[in-house]
């Protein structure tokens, strides 16, 4: 058993706080993804979880034992870092017997802890060699290899994807997931990918600025944002953004803005009530509008102008301006040919609409 | 309708692209055989001298004479031998001694932030700053005061403090050149700070060290300077004994050329065996 709990976490360098005030409980075999853009203390969170940084305040524990006062070999973990951190001057296998060696495990157990993960991982014709004659994807593995062979409880990713070029960078993310199915160990994962956090991820950890923007199934995180921080970092392409005023009408409310006029149902949108008279920020998922006019019921519509098409082969994604900003439209049929300038209609169903308050970003439900 | 035109060329390079490819070769060969001799023919000047008689110093492009009689007679010499020993004795004492603090500092200033790194790398700026022949007079005192005056000690002490105020810089650029998370894992992989350092810092810091060393050794081997103040007959020292051969009785060419041809020895082993690390050393 090994669940990793933080309490009321925070870290501060001097003035500048990086990490505040985070609780969380990561189950048994769990696997949580932070993510978030640079700077937004998830690698901080993830150090400090390793004990390569203090916490300035709060407790960590990692299997029902509060970690704070140890040393990072006491804490019974192993981190894939960055940029690999395989040591240069030692041949792979080297590498992976060192955390053994240092735990005076016999000679015997070691090798077939070695040959054992060398064998999961295919990097057996490789273990004779030194790092740097290894190409990068073989070097992310050795230094998964590491982490397995220690059978630790607890596995940290620091963002170990970011240095493979893209191709590389799908199939690590693949044996990655497969990794989990053949060695099931509570995993913390930090990325500033949010595809990565999607597929690999239990769980998501959004953070901004220090601090925890929500946490959940990637599904909820993608479905339910609660603000609009996480709806745009979510979702490729990213999520539109409209900011309209709300008025209330007769039936419900009626959202305007240059080029907007919407009206929304009082008994689907009743969080709108608060907010009438104020400035809200309407998001949609690309993926979610389709051509088209608002024709079918529980649908609201847009109208623009064709500014931009991108051909992706399978779809298009249309850049429509509306008003004085531009949306844009996935998943528009490839074989359409669209000016620029082509005046078009997209309607979204209202189940897909996501409300914002402009101010605080905080979404309105 | 646009109209194209030429780049002018600078004369250097169009006359070197003007030459054939074997050409360029040859060219680039001969500069580099010219710029090799202008280093070497001092040495062999030197060496030539060393050979030739006393009198014939003057003339070396002239007459044929030539004899082993100068080594003879400074190998005679006992105060060249002790010289010899004292040289390689406080040189290599040196740098062992200042390596030790010198990693360890320059790892200091490469991994850690805050008062300690701080003021320590103010205090090595500060030495660095002030110019080399301005301690020698202080040295003199603080050595004689403190009863160490032309012993090992009052040598080797100048010699350590002069090399870890010049070294742990370039030691710092060699740390901050090796990723710190290899001492991260190293960190979880079960080992301490130190032995993090120890174990993995250090070995990847190898090609560096040894450059550090033979420079280390070559300084101490050729410094003249400290010897000259801090030293008297109690511990010759290889430069100050070459020196005293000009006295007021006349300048012993001959011999002082035997001796420096002598201390050219232990300096090119030394320089043969780590060539390939100074080199990867300068590099960075």
């Amino acid at each position: 058993m090994a669940e990793v709990v933080l309490t009321n976490v925070r870290k501060t360098y001097g003035a500048v706080v990086a990490v505040e005030d985070l609780s969380l409980a990561i189950a048994d075999h769990e696997f949580v993804v932070f993510v978030g853009p640079s700077g937004c203390g998830k690698s901080t969170t993830l150090r400090m979880i390793a004990g390569l940084e203090d916490t300035t305040r709060g407790t960590i524990s990692i299997g029902n034992r509060v970690v704070n006062g140890l040393q990072p070999k006491d804490r019974d973990i192993a981190m894939v870092f960055q940029n690999y951190a395989l040591y240069q001057h030692m041949s792979v296998y080297d590498n992976l017997a060192f955390g053994l060696r240092n735990r005076r495990v016999a000679a015997a157990q070691i090798d077939a802890a070695v040959r054992n993960a060398a064998r999961i991982l295919s990097i057996e014709p490789l273990l004779e060699r030194r790092p740097r004659q290894l190409s990068g994807g073989q070097q992310q593995r050795v230094a998964l290899g590491r982490c397995i062979v220690r059978n630790p409880k607890v596995f940290l990713f620091d963002e170990p994807l970011s240095n493979l070029d893209a191709q590389l960078r799908a199939q690590m993310r693949l044996e990655i997931k497969e990794l989990r199915q053949r060695v099931p160990t509570t995993s913390v994962f930090v990325t500033h990918d949010q595809v990565e956090a999607m597929t690999l991820g239990d769980r998501i950890v959004v953070m901004k600025d220090g601090l925890m923007q929500q946490v959940g199934s990637p599904l909820e995180l993608y479905r339910r944002p609660v603000n609009r921080f996480v709806a745009s970092f979510i979702g490729s392409p990213a999520m539109n953004f409209i900011d309209v005023n709300v008025t209330a009408a007769p039936t419900g409310f009626r959202l305007r803005a240059d080029g907007v006029d919407l009206e929304l149902p009082q008994r689907r949108f009743a969080g709108l009530g608060a907010h009438a008279g104020r400035a809200v920020t309407i998001g949609v998922r690309p993926q979610h509008l389709r051509l088209g006019g608002a024709g079918e019921v529980e649908h609201v519509g847009l109208s623009g102008k064709v500014m931009v098409t991108e051909q992706l082969g399978d779809e298009q994604v249309l850049a429509v301006r509306i008003g004085a900003g531009d949306i844009r439209v996935a998943g528009v049929d490839p074989e359409l040919s669209l000016a620029t300038g082509t005046r078009i209609d997209v309607a979204v169903p209202m189940d897909n609409l996501h409300l914002f308050d402009t101010a605080s970003g905080a979404a309105i439900r | 309708m646009s109209t194209i035109e030429a780049t002018p060329v600078p004369r250097s390079r169009f006359f070197f692209e003007a030459l054939a490819p074997g050409g360029r070769r040859a060219f680039f060969l001969l500069g580099t055989i010219a710029t090799c001799l202008l280093f070497a023919f001092p040495v062999f000047w030197l060496v030539l001298t060393s050979l030739r008689p006393g009198y014939a110093v003057y003339y070396v492009h002239r007459g044929s004479d030539f004899t082993l009689d100068n080594f003879q007679e400074v190998l005679g010499q006992e105060i060249v031998l002790k010289a010899l020993w004292n040289s390689f004795a406080i040189s290599t004492l040196a740098t062992v001694l200042s390596l030790g603090v010198t990693v360890t500092s320059g790892y200091m200033l490469s991994r850690f932030r805050g008062t300690i790194p701080t003021v320590w790398f103010g205090a090595i700026y500060v030495f660095r700053c002030v110019p080399y022949v301005s301690w020698v007079l202080p040295l003199y005192f603080v050595t004689r005061a403190m009863g160490i005056f032309d012993t090992y000690w009052g040598l080797l002490l100048p010699h350590v403090a002069v090399h870890i105020c010049f070294f742990s810089w370039i030691m710092k650029g060699f740390f901050d050149g090796i990723d710190p998370s290899m001492e991260y894992a190293a960190m979880i992989d079960g080992c301490s700070r130190w032995g993090a350092f120890l174990r993995v810092a250090l070995p990847a810091a190898v090609p560096g060290l040894t450059a550090l060393a033979i420079l280390c050794w070559l300084y101490t081997w050729n410094e003249f300077l400290f010897a000259l103040i801090l030293t008297a007959q109690n511990t010759p020292i290889l430069t100050v004994v070459m020196a005293q051969f000009v006295h007021e009785l006349g300048m012993e060419w001959h011999l002082m050329s035997a001796t420096a041809v002598l201390a050219l020895g232990p300096a090119l082993i030394v320089t043969i065996f780590g060539q390939k690390y100074v080199i990867r050393g300068l590099k960075i």
